[in-house]
């Protein structure tokens, strides 16, 4: 064995040491890494109320109302991960992107009565990216609504063969264009 | 157009910031050849090399 | 080891050596920066303009997605800088190459630099996006770590008067940090976080519109190549000091045993 060969095992053992290592404290701190819960973990936890926590989700589609509190304006909406959800009311001004069917993190309390109080509110934007026009042709040809949901998967906006939009959706665009 | 400052800004910074290091690796590297210029015995050779050459050329 | 192992080891050190040779370097060098200095100019340059004037807004996020042509260039750069560094630092520890240890130190600042364009055009369009500047969460968190190693790597690589063992502890210090380049990568995908998740994948198409992706394209390449002349142009003129330091010694030797000579 030449040193270099043995320069180079001896990196690579050291390699899969440090990379096993940090695999298991990564995932011992599982819980603390992570920035939010749902409301299926709140459901299955039931956390103590009073304990700060994060909460993340989408905004349940036809769950916002906009009341007053004294002067200043209060919002009650749900969120929602699918398969359960929680009420949550904030007092104060909500970020720009907040919207039924946007993910967003509260960030509060548990009430002893179930509901979420929040202190803050922070908008989580999605990792799909359209100029105005498709979504507004989009939801016009009924292909999709946002606040119901995630957009159409991103396989269908693409024909692969040509690296270009499909047909439809570029369709969609002129007429989204030509429309509004 | 919204967000205009947070836009300006970054766009500055992704100007500012490469062009800072661009501008001192260029004086810096300049800098570095003119020293070595200066020592190099190599290339005082050469350069002797070179002028013996055009004088040899100058002679009919 | 056999015979054989060996024989298929040789190949690789000759052809790695071909490029330690300075002089050759230099020449080299020479002729490929101004074309990674110009192309980069270009592209940047057409890439910026395209995202600020041309490009459509977002539908979700407005003009605050112009900060991606930024944003998106300075975080590959940040992780592919780290990466360079620790390539370079398996070259310098495995087969004592005398040019990674110089790219290595050459690419330390360059990369905290982009890290930091980085982390700032981030807090630029986390505050009016998400209404935070800075949230604790994966995905942030491990690119301020990455900062961090940037700024060890700088520190250590520069800390010893014999600079051979400052090669060896930054080269060791560059591949225990490598382990955070696949958590900034996955932070997305293995924790809830507030920074969204991967637009794009090597598998799946990308989720952006093509009139978002041409201009992002050109900035991110734009930005490779600017990112790539800078560490050229930074390890040329290292090299060139090298020769200075050591031609300065050579003749201080020489005087040394004049001296001795003549007593």
């Amino acid at each position: 064995m030449t040193r270099k060969r043995r320069r180079l095992y001896l990196l690579l053992a050291c390699a899969v040491g440090v990379g096993s290592a940090s695999a298991l404290a990564l995932s011992a701190f599982q819980s603390s890494l992570t920035f939010f819960v749902t409301p299926t973990q709140i459901a299955q936890k039931d956390p103590p109320p009073g304990q700060v926590l994060r909460l993340g989700g989408l905004v349940q589609q036809g769950s916002v109302r906009h009341v007053m509190d004294g002067t200043e304006p209060e919002a009650l909406f749900r969120v929602t991960d699918g398969k359960s959800s929680v009420m949550v009311d904030y007092v104060g001004v909500l970020p720009d992107l907040f919207r039924e069917g946007q993910g967003i993190v509260a960030i509060g309390s548990i009430r002893p009565n179930g509901t979420f109080r929040a202190s803050e509110v922070l908008a989580k934007h999605d990792s799909d990216y359209m100029p105005k026009e498709v979504v507004a042709a989009l939801k016009k040809s009924g292909h999709w609504n946002p606040a119901a949901g995630q957009p159409p998967p991103a396989a269908t906006w693409w024909d692969k063969s040509k690296f270009k939009p499909v047909d439809a959706m570029r369709q969609a665009a002129g007429t989204g264009r030509t429309g509004g | 157009m919204t967000f205009l400052p947070y836009v300006a800004a970054s766009y500055t910074l992704g100007v500012v910031v490469p062009a800072g290091f661009a501008l001192a690796a260029w004086r810096r590297m300049r800098g570095a050849s003119a020293r070595l210029a200066a020592i190099d015995p190599r290339r005082a050779r050469r350069a002797a090399a070179a002028d013996a050459r055009s004088q040899a050329e100058d002679r009919p | 080891m056999t015979v054989d192992a060996t024989a298929s080891l040789a190949p690789p050190r000759r052809n790695l050596h071909r490029f330690a040779n300075p002089g050759r370097f230099l020449r080299l060098a020479g002729v490929v920066l101004p074309y990674l200095a110009i192309g980069g100019l270009v592209l940047t340059t057409i890439g910026l303009v395209w995202g600020m004037f041309f490009s459509p807004a977002d539908w979700q996020q407005g003009d605050a997605v112009r900060i991606m042509y930024v944003h998106v260039p300075a975080a590959w750069l940040a992780s592919a800088g780290y990466a360079g560094i620790a390539a370079c630092s398996v070259a310098s520890l495995v087969w004592r190459h005398p040019l990674a240890d110089l790219a290595a130190q050459e690419i330390g600042p360059v990369g905290a630099g982009f890290t930091a364009v980085c982390l700032i055009t981030g807090s630029l369009w986390g505050k009016p996006m998400w209404g935070a500047w800075w949230v604790w969460d994966a995905r942030l968190t491990s690119v301020l770590v990455l900062f961090f190693l940037y700024l060890g790597h700088i520190a250590l690589i520069r800390a010893f008067d014999n600079p051979e063992r400052g090669y060896r502890a930054g080269a060791i210090l560059a591949l225990v940090g490598a382990v955070d380049l696949p958590i900034i990568k996955f932070s997305v995908d293995w924790w809830h976080t507030l920074h969204q998740g991967n637009t794009f994948s090597l598998t799946g198409a990308p989720h952006m519109y093509i009139s978002m992706l041409w201009p992002l394209l050109f900035t991110t390449l734009g930005y490779s190549l600017v990112f790539a002349a800078i560490v050229t142009a930074r390890l040329r003129a290292a090299v060139m000091e090298r020769r200075i330091r050591a031609l300065l010694l050579a003749r201080v030797d020489e005087r040394g045993v004049a001296e001795r000579v003549a007593a």
